[in-house]
């Protein structure tokens, strides 16, 4: 994390501090933006991690940013990638698809894909996959809120960019 | 299993989850701590239950969940509820649409604009005021890449300020979060 605990990733992303108006916007409601933060501290860097390592965390989270043209969001989860095993870099790319990874990583990436794009179209044969692929409950449910709140982070940011746009 | 709905309704709905949810019994201490901050502490709903699996999300979320839903100020309490419905209804999530299209009723007295929106869906044809809020929900949800100036002079045209702006942003996106979740994690069921 290359982010002190205190900065709002959302604020640095999007280079805040130049926009102060905005800024001050968000401080109206100043509950909610810290809990924003303090949300995205329990996706990705929870204080158990257990079957998903935060750099699996961040290299998901850089997937779901890529996969809807996020560009902040996809270059500071990119970020926390550097350094890192080169194959979670192959996990963060969209291209890298269920051929290229074992039955548990694919049936992840799979899901992955279809809730950020398509929640939609998810039934429970997409959750009975991903326990056919080895992963139990609480599995299940760690990845469910990971790619939740990703995908709320990046309306979240898709709609303070059009504030700070226009 | 057969009675699980998979269209639109208004009607009340129970939700029945695909995973186990943590049972109250056996719950760990941060388990109970973060279930203690939902509304009610003697009837946790299933949803609820399920979420307890990961305790630390859980109890981040639903303060921010009451937040956006419940501030004083900016956006009126039915306006945020339309941004939950665009969303709930782009993303299919039955549950969602039928628990907010009561709530807005409650909260507005306006059982119209909640019929157009289930007899019209993405297509629902809207006082002003009802309609932006409603087409920037659509749009933020499904092409949250592609939101900008013509979204934005479309809500200042209605007479949206900043900070009703922003509280509208905030009840679309938790509902980008509440929809995969609760979509995905279970279905709703006819109420026995």
């Amino acid at each position: 994390m290359t982010a002190s605990p205190a900065a709002d990733v959302i604020d640095t992303m999007l280079g805040l501090d130049r926009f102060p108006d905005l800024k001050a916007l968000r401080e109206r409601r100043g509950k909610l933006k810290h809990l924003t933060q303090t949300s995205y501290e329990a996706a990705l860097r929870p204080a158990e991690p257990r079957n998903f390592s935060y750099g699996m965390r961040a290299a998901l989270a850089a997937r779901m940013a890529t996969l809807w043209k996020s560009g902040e969001l996809v270059a500071h989860y990119r970020a926390l990638l550097d350094g890192e095993d080169p194959a979670l870099s192959a996990i963060a790319d969209p291209g890298t698809g269920a051929a290229d990874a074992d039955a548990r990583l694919s049936a992840i990436l799979a899901h992955v894909d279809l809730v950020t794009l398509a929640p939609k179209e998810a039934t429970r044969a997409n959750i009975e996959k991903l326990a056919a692929a080895g992963l139990d409950d609480r599995d299940i449910v760690t990845l469910a809120g990971l790619i939740a709140f990703v995908n709320y982070q990046v309306l979240v940011v898709a709609g303070l960019k059009m504030l700070r746009d226009n | 299993m057969s009675d699980a709905v998979h269209e639109f309704t208004v009607e009340a709905l129970d939700w029945k989850p695909y995973v186990r949810p943590v049972d109250l019994d056996t719950a760990t201490p941060e388990q109970l701590d973060a279930l203690k901050v939902t509304p009610s502490n003697k009837k946790v709903s299933a949803y609820v239950l399920v979420l307890a699996n990961e305790a630390e999300t859980l109890r981040e979320r639903t303060p921010l969940f009451n937040d956006i839903m419940y501030s004083e100020g900016g956006l009126s309490r039915g306006g945020r509820e339309i941004g939950a419905l665009a969303a709930s209804f782009v993303n299919h999530c039955i549950y969602c649409a039928a628990v907010h299209a009561a709530r807005y009723i409650q909260l507005e007295k306006r059982p119209e604009v909640v019929e157009e929106i289930y007899r019209n869906g993405l297509d629902a044809d809207l006082p002003e005021f009802e309609q932006a809020l409603f087409n920037f929900g659509v749009d933020l949800t499904a092409h949250p890449d592609n939101v900008g100036t013509y979204q934005f002079y479309h809500l200042r045209e209605t007479g949206l300020d900043d900070l009703e702006i922003l509280d509208l942003i905030h009840s679309v996106a938790i509902f980008g979060w509440a929809n995969r979740l609760m979509h995905t994690l279970g279905e709703p069921h006819r109420q026995e």
